[in-house]
């Protein structure tokens, strides 16, 4: 069974762990840390982005992700489990964000949810996801995401989520048939104004 | 209701989206199949859909300092790292302060339930009654009186550093 903490279902190992009585270095250099941040925060920006929906949110929690990771033990292998560890990290603070009282829970939230003032959403307006994306449930973008724009399989996802890998197979199932078909209707819409 | 069925294909199409070999690098024969198949055409979509999305939030977004963060990484490490070293002590003081207090308070009520006699302790406390204390032979209650406080220091002293060391092993 999984030990809860302050920040989801995943004890993060954070600044009172075993780790940081070791040394009061961190597990990473200042060289190495700027590197694995270019090359793995707009990804992560990505992700809280379109799984908050509010990008001021997103920023906050992106920046405390790093600062948790900074001050956790070093996980174990390489930068794709750091990547990993760093989504797991900011899911269970996206977790903690929903359960805090007056914030919406992650099943709960309406579609509409995703900020119009999104930044991203400019970007890539004439793309079809936006909208699609919009109608879906916070948990489904989480999933959907994962699986589709960062790649990770349904373990990797049940690793970051803490959700069981069968009912993350089902889960996204579901969400794909789901947003396929929102996006063809999308497609069909962009081609009839067109 | 929707049915949940896995597809033959679904794995090998799944591998070839995620290593960007889709469609030029796939055989016709899964080509024709994703034709015809609406969940395989549905992982297409949906996939090519979001590493479109990923590219183009890549490009977008501005990145923070990471010296900065670092930096704050550093600090936040180093804040926690004193506090869990001055915590034991913090702990001891306050076990020693409530120690004293309450030896304080109980030695009070006693005496209180006695009769106070603060004036002949005043009287205990001159120089040469003080030292007339200290010789063998000397009054019973003073003698008393001394014991009574040095027991309760050394106790609280070393109730103290009990819970010092505990508190550092924990």
């Amino acid at each position: 069974m999984r030990k809860p903490d302050t920040t989801g279902e995943y004890a993060i190992p954070n600044v009172g762990a075993r780790g940081a009585s070791r040394t009061d270095e961190l597990p990473m250099d200042s060289d190495a840390f700027a590197g694995f941040y270019q090359r793995s925060a707009p990804g992560l920006r990505a992700y809280l982005v379109r799984v908050s929906g509010n990008t001021a949110l997103a920023d906050d929690l992106m920046q405390e992700s790093y600062l948790r990771f900074l001050c956790a033990s070093r996980p174990e292998g390489g930068e794709v489990n750091y990547r990993r560890y760093l989504y797991r990290i900011a899911t269970n603070l996206l977790r903690d964000h929903w359960r805090r009282p007056g914030a919406a829970c992650i099943e709960d939230v309406p579609e509409q949810f995703l900020a119009a003032q999104d930044r991203l959403s400019s970007i890539d307006s004439q793309a079809t996801l936006e909208p699609a994306l919009a109608r879906m449930r916070p948990r489904e973008r989480q999933l959907l995401w994962l699986a589709h724009a960062e790649g990770y399989s349904h373990r990797e996802i049940s690793e970051i989520t803490g959700l069981s890998a069968a009912g993350i197979r089902l889960l996204l199932f579901r969400a794909r048939r789901k947003i396929a078909r929102l996006l063809r209707q999308q497609i069909a819409a962009d081609r009839g104004k067109a | 209701m929707m049915t949940f069925r896995t597809c033959s294909y679904e794995k090998e199409l799944h591998q070839a989206l995620k290593d960007g070999h889709w469609p030029e690098g796939c055989g016709q024969e899964l080509r024709s199949h994703v034709d015809g198949c609406v969940k395989c055409s549905d992982l297409v979509l949906v996939t090519q859909t979001f590493q479109r999305a990923r590219t183009e939030s890549e490009r977008a977004t501005p990145c923070g300092s990471p010296s900065l963060l670092w930096w704050r990484a550093q600090l936040r490490r180093r804040n926690a790292a004193a506090e869990r070293v001055s915590r034991p002590i913090t702990i001891a003081q306050t076990f020693a302060w409530v120690v004293t207090v309450l030896v304080g308070v109980v030695f009070v009520a006693s005496q209180y339930s006695h009769g106070l006699r603060w004036a002949s302790w005043g009287s205990e406390f001159v120089p040469p009654r003080a030292f007339h204390l200290l010789r063998f032979g000397s009054g019973q209650v003073g003698w008393n009186f001394l014991l009574l406080i040095s027991s309760f220091a050394v106790l609280a002293l070393l109730s103290a550093l009990v819970v010092y060391l505990a508190a550092e092993k924990s």
